[in-house]
This record gives C-alpha cells, structure tokens and sequence, in this order.
C-alpha cells in the first residue's frame, strides 16, 4: 500500500513538473500579456482586428510553458503542428499568397488614372531605408538592419518574406513591430500630417480621377510585372504574386479564381502566417535587447516613411500646375498600409473640409507603396542575401 | 477557333519543355579531380584511389543516374551511373565522389577506368547525359600532376563565361584569370572555396558602413521602377483617353472638345448612375462590389431547351 502511495505521489509530481506553473517564467508572463494587449487592441478599438487577433492569440499559445521533454508541441520543435505550420512562415511561402490575395482585392484604378501619384509611393520608401541606417548605427549587421527596415515599408507579408530570407533570428520581432505599427497607424500618422501641413495645403481640392478603362487595368499588372521584375528580379516572388492575383481580378474571366484568391485563400492564409508568427514569439527567443531596439526602429521607420511621403508631396507640388496639384495630406498614404493610411488622409482630410474627399486620391499613393515596398524588398535581398 | 487551338497547344509544349529543360541534367560540372591519390582520402573499402568529383550547380535537385562518365572520347557510353539509387540525386549546390579504381561492383559510385598516374601523360574526363551523345561537361588533366594535390574548378560549378563575366564586372577579384587550378588542401565533396563569411556583406561593411550608399542606390532604383511605371501609364492614359473621346464622337456625333469633356469625366459620376440603377431595378450581374450593366441575352442551351424536357409521361404498352 506504501509503495502504491508513494508511486502516486511520485507520478503527480511527476506531472507537476511538466505543467506551465512550474515552467512559468517572468518573460512568459510579459508576452502573455503582450498578447492580452493585441486581442485588447484588436476588440475593444478595432485596431488591425484580422491581425491582432492572430497574432495576440499566437502570442498566448507560443507562451504557453511547458517542460522540453521532446513532445513535439512547440512551435520551435521540429515536426510538431505548429512547426510544420511555421514552415509557410520560415521557408516565405504564406507571404507570397497573401500578395496573390492583394492582388485580387486591390483595384489600381486611382493609380492608373493619376499615374504620377506613383512617386509618392516611392517617396515613402524613405522609411525602410531610414531605418536601415539607423539599425547600422545602432550596431545590426548590414543584413539584419535591412530586415529592420523593411518594417518602414509597412507591409507584413514583406517584411516577414524578407526578414525570413536575411535574419530570421529576427523575424519574429520584426514581424510583430510591422504588424503593432501597422495596427497603430491612426495614432502615428496623423501629427506628423498636421505638423507639416499648412491649414491652406490640407483643404487643396484635386482633380476627380478620371474613369479608367477594362484594357488599362488589364494591361496594368502585365506591365507592372515585366518593368519592376526585370528590374529588381528577386523581388519576383512578392511583386509576381501580387500582379497575378490583378490580373486575375481584372481579367473578367477568371471571377472564380479572383474570387478564391481573395476570400477563402487570403484569409486561410492569413490565419495561419498570424497565429504562427504570434506563436513564434517564444519569451526564451524573444525577449531580448534587440527585440527593444527593433521595436524603437519599427516606430522611428514609420516616422521617416510617413514624414518622407508628406514632404515629398510639398516638393512635387512646385512644379505642377495650379490644379494639378496634390493635396499633401496623402503623401502619408505611400506608406503601404492598405487601407488604413488611405482611410488617415479621408478623415484627416474630412476633419479641415467636410466635402473634400481624399480616399480616392489617397489610395493611389497607397497600392503604389505596396509595389515600392516590394521593390525595395527586393533590393535589399538582391544586395543583402 | 481551330487555329487558335493549335497556337495554344504549340505555346503549352514549349512551356512544358522549357520547364522539363530546367530541371536538367546540363548544370552537372565536373568540379575537382585527384588523380595521384597517395595519402589521401580513402573510399568505403579503405583504398585509395583517384576521384572525380561532380557538382550540382542547379538550385534544384539534379538526379546524376543515367549518366555516362568516361575517359574515352570515342567511348562515351564507357559507365552507366546505375538508375534507382537515391544517392545519384544531388541536391542543390551540392557534391558527388566518383572513385576511378575499375571497380564498378564495388558501387554506384565506383567507375570501370581509372586515371592514368603517369606524370609525362594528360587524362581526359567527360560527363554525358543519358542519350550518350549530349555532351554535359569534360576536361582534360593536364600532365605533371602531382600526389594529393586535386585539380579543381576556381569556384564550384563555374563555367569559363562566369569567370569572365566575373573578370569583367568585378575588379576585386583575386584568384586570377584561370578556371581550372590546383588545390594543395583538397576538398572531396566539399566546395572547393569554402566560404566563411558572406561577401557582399562584409563588402558592404567595409564601403558602406553608414548605409548611405545603400539607400541612394535602391531608392534610385525604386524611384526609377516608379517613374517608368508613371511614364509608360501617362502614355497608355493618353491613348485610353483619346480612344474614348473617338468613340464618343462617333456614337454621340458631338465636337472633339465635347468629346474631349465626356471623356475625361470622373469615374464617379459612371459608379452614381449605376449605383442609382441597380438601387431601382436590380440590374447587375453577380460579382460582388462591381457593378456592371449587361445587355440580357438568353442563349440556346440543351439544359434549358423545352424540347429535351420531359414535358408528358412515357407511355404505357
């Protein structure tokens, strides 16, 4: 009976061992409650909810602690679930998907009737490479700070894809600063709208975009993709993708296909590249001094982005025409947060005039700035790898 | 309709070939060769032997099984690499060991010849593809070769052309003009040039330590993608445009400035009307978001025909 009392006492504690209140440690609990955050953000201010949620809720699995006893549950642990569903994250192949998705859902009519609205979306590429000096300075290898600064381009599928390829020590603490940045748009951009605007520049009325023809859209991504990929070929797997999935949309003949591309596929995707790169945030991995330093690079490379897209506005507008002139409140828009800096320039716009309506116009800058982040991707892998 | 059937096919096989091509075997190279192996690396049986090393210079999986190696021009088909074994696929970047000991049923990768160990003679190699005639890659040895000092190629997998090309665009190239060299540290299934660092960064550490250069240089070259991009729509707009306005001449018969306005007008106005219809009739086609208004036409179809319907009941005999 001893004996029999004694083997039971043995195996609880046993088990006790391998539970999470023994394994806790003080950095689980801070990721805990980092994800407590994102779900916060995500549901109580509608911040990013698609990702947040993911995202937060990766965060609590991925801290989930527990004994290393080779049970193939971590998402570190090779051949565990959650690995193998990391594997779309770490080999870069969940990005790519997500820009077929973009693609399909992203109409380039405001760009193509207004082409020169492009150069703000190049502009905003500032930030990525403002960030990248800055992570230099800071003491990052030349690779690691160009995974940094892909941040500045405000794409989460980029930055993952390239952060994947250059530094994947990193990636985690890359893609959650993108995607918290992402989230924060609407609390970054707007000072930095109003301090380098004028109150006459923030009510300029622009020309209403002109109607845009089937064949323009049509010939839009084939020519997208053959100029900036041969150009900047190792950006092929993002900016490829991303045009596929227009064409797809714009074709009018492959509605199925567009259709799944931008529903069922996009938003699979999405769910697993968000609850793996929260899980991937493991305290051990993630807690460190440089994920602090990405963070504050995150927040300085969307500073640089958004303050280089409204600057540059300012610059064009002195050799364009009385009437052709760009309201500077979109220059935050080349910053690629499709949509939310779009929406920024609508409702800072609407905040000076109520009947002047920017969103149009805004997202020009915008899907421009997913082409210029994916260009710039593609640079910094082509130059860095 | 039948030509354009058999235009789509044409384009279908040269896709299917082209993508059949890629997966190759023309990006095997012969990479490193010992052929007085004295003190060196030993095979499975614990002998010496020489050994000819081949390289998978493809970013895919190359399988080597099929092949023909030989020493003999005139006999190309002299060793079948045997098919089925796993071992014959090489995996990107990567290596194989053919040991030249004449003895083939030692294993896949012992070869029916050997090198010939006089010092006074050369040694040719070749590798063949499957047909026995396509000849992939071969070199010849040149005499004087010395005990346990290999014969490699300056960089795995190079081809004469890289080394010129290299030659020619980067003048901080250091190892000379030559594509064949000898190494006195052997590799076997090794990279012949074991890198240790990488050299575009530690380049970019030493020219560009502030990240200047970097950022000049990507974004000239996004500023340049973005205003091609501007430019080429700029122009494709004006074309759209000017074909609207002509079409809207030739259907309204209004004068080219009235034309000029009409079509240059705002998309709105067009997503005003067709918001308005389809908010009073209803008239628009499935796809979500887009509204897009169809002429009705209702074609002949054997589902929807009434004479195949089964309109009275069969009769009963």
């Amino acid at each position: 009976m001893n004996s029999f009392l004694s083997f039971l006492v043995e195996n609880i504690q046993t088990f006790f061992t391998y539970t999470g209140f023994v394994n806790v440690t003080p950095g689980h609990i801070a990721m805990i409650v980092v994800g407590l955050i994102f779900i916060y953000l995500a549901i109580a201010h509608e911040f990013e909810p698609m990702l947040l949620i993911p995202i937060g809720f990766g965060i609590l699995i991925g801290n989930i602690p527990f004994k290393d006893a080779g049970l193939q549950i971590g998402i570190y642990e090779e051949g565990s679930v959650l690995n193998i569903l990391y594997q779309g994250v770490t080999k870069g192949w969940y990005p790519p998907l997500i820009f077929l998705g973009i693609g399909a859902m992203t109409d380039f009519s405001a760009l193509i009737s207004n082409p020169k609205l492009m150069l703000v979306g190049a502009a905003a590429q500032f930030g990525i490479f403002g960030a990248y000096v800055l992570s230099l300075f800071w003491g990052f290898e030349p690779n690691q700070a160009g995974a940094i600064g892909i941040i500045g381009g405000a794409d989460g599928p980029t930055a993952i894809f390239l952060s994947s390829k250059l530094a994947p020590n990193l990636m985690g603490a890359i893609a959650i600063s993108a995607y918290s940045y992402m989230a924060l748009v609407p609390v970054i951009q707007p000072p930095l709208m109003r301090l380098f605007t004028t109150k006459k520049e923030r009510v300029m009325r622009m020309k209403p975009p002109r109607a845009v023809s089937q064949t323009e859209k049509i010939v839009f991504p084939i020519v997208g993709l053959l100029l900036t990929c041969f150009l900047v070929p190792s950006g092929l797997p993002l900016l490829g993708m991303l045009f596929f999935g227009n064409l797809l949309k714009e074709s009018g003949v492959t509605r199925r296909l567009a259709e799944t591309a931008r529903g069922p596929l996009i938003d699979t995707i999405t769910i697993l590249l968000g609850v793996t790169v929260g899980a991937s945030t493991q305290a051990t991995q993630f807690l460190t001094f440089n994920s602090l330093k990405i963070f504050g690079l995150g927040a300085l490379s969307f500073i640089i982005a958004t303050s280089a897209g409204i600057l540059f506005v300012k610059f064009f507008n002195l050799f364009l025409k009385e009437g052709n002139k760009i309201n500077p409140l979109i220059g935050n828009s080349g910053v690629s947060a499709v949509p939310d800096s779009a929406r920024i320039s609508q409702t800072v716009g609407l905040e000076y005039d109520p009947t002047n309506y920017l969103l149009m116009h805004a997202m020009g800058p915008n899907v421009a700035g997913v082409i210029g982040s994916a260009v710039a991707a593609g640079i910094l892998l082509g130059f860095l790898s | 309709m039948r030509n354009l059937k058999v235009i789509s096919g044409i384009c279908l096989f040269f896709i299917f070939f082209a993508g059949a091509q890629a997966q190759r075997t023309s990006f095997l190279r012969i990479n490193e060769v010992l052929v007085i192996n004295q003190d060196n690396y030993v095979d499975d049986y614990g002998k010496k032997h020489p050994w000819i090393e081949i390289y998978n210079s493809s970013p895919a999986t190359v399988d080597i099984g099929a092949c023909f190696l030989t020493n003999d021009l005139r006999n190309p088909k002299k060793y079948m690499v045997p098919k089925g074994d796993v071992l014959t696929k090489i995996s990107p970047r990567q290596h194989v060991l053919f040991w030249a000991d004449n003895n083939p049923t030692y294993g896949t990768f012992h070869l029916n010849f050997t090198l010939d160990q006089d010092s006074t003679k050369t040694n040719f190699i070749a590798l063949f593809d499957s047909d026995g005639r396509t000849l992939i890659d071969s070199v010849t040895i040149p005499a004087g070769q010395k005990a346990d000092i290999s014969y490699g190629l300056v960089e795995d997998g190079w081809t004469q052309q890289k080394l010129e090309e290299t030659l020619r665009l980067n003048s901080l190239y250091k190892k000379g003009d030559k594509l064949w060299v000898y190494y006195e540290k052997v590799t076997p299934s090794a990279n012949n040039v074991i890198l240790d660092s990488n050299e575009k960064i530690e380049n970019f550490k030493l020219n560009d330590a502030d990240g200047l250069g970097m950022t000049l240089t990507a974004m000239s070259v996004v500023f340049v993608a973005l205003i091609l991009l501007y430019l080429i729509f700029k122009y494709i707009g004006k074309v759209a445009m000017d074909l609207s306005r002509k079409r809207v001449m030739k259907v309204s018969g209004v004068t080219k400035e009235q034309a000029s306005e009409l079509a240059s007008e705002s998309g709105a106005l067009y997503a005003a009307i067709a918001m308005a219809i389809y908010e009073t009739t209803e008239a628009h086609d499935a796809e979500n978001m887009v509204l897009t208004i169809k002429n009705v036409a209702r074609n002949y179809s054997p589902w929807s025909s009434k004479i195949y319907s089964l309109r009275t009941l069969p009769k009963k005999n």
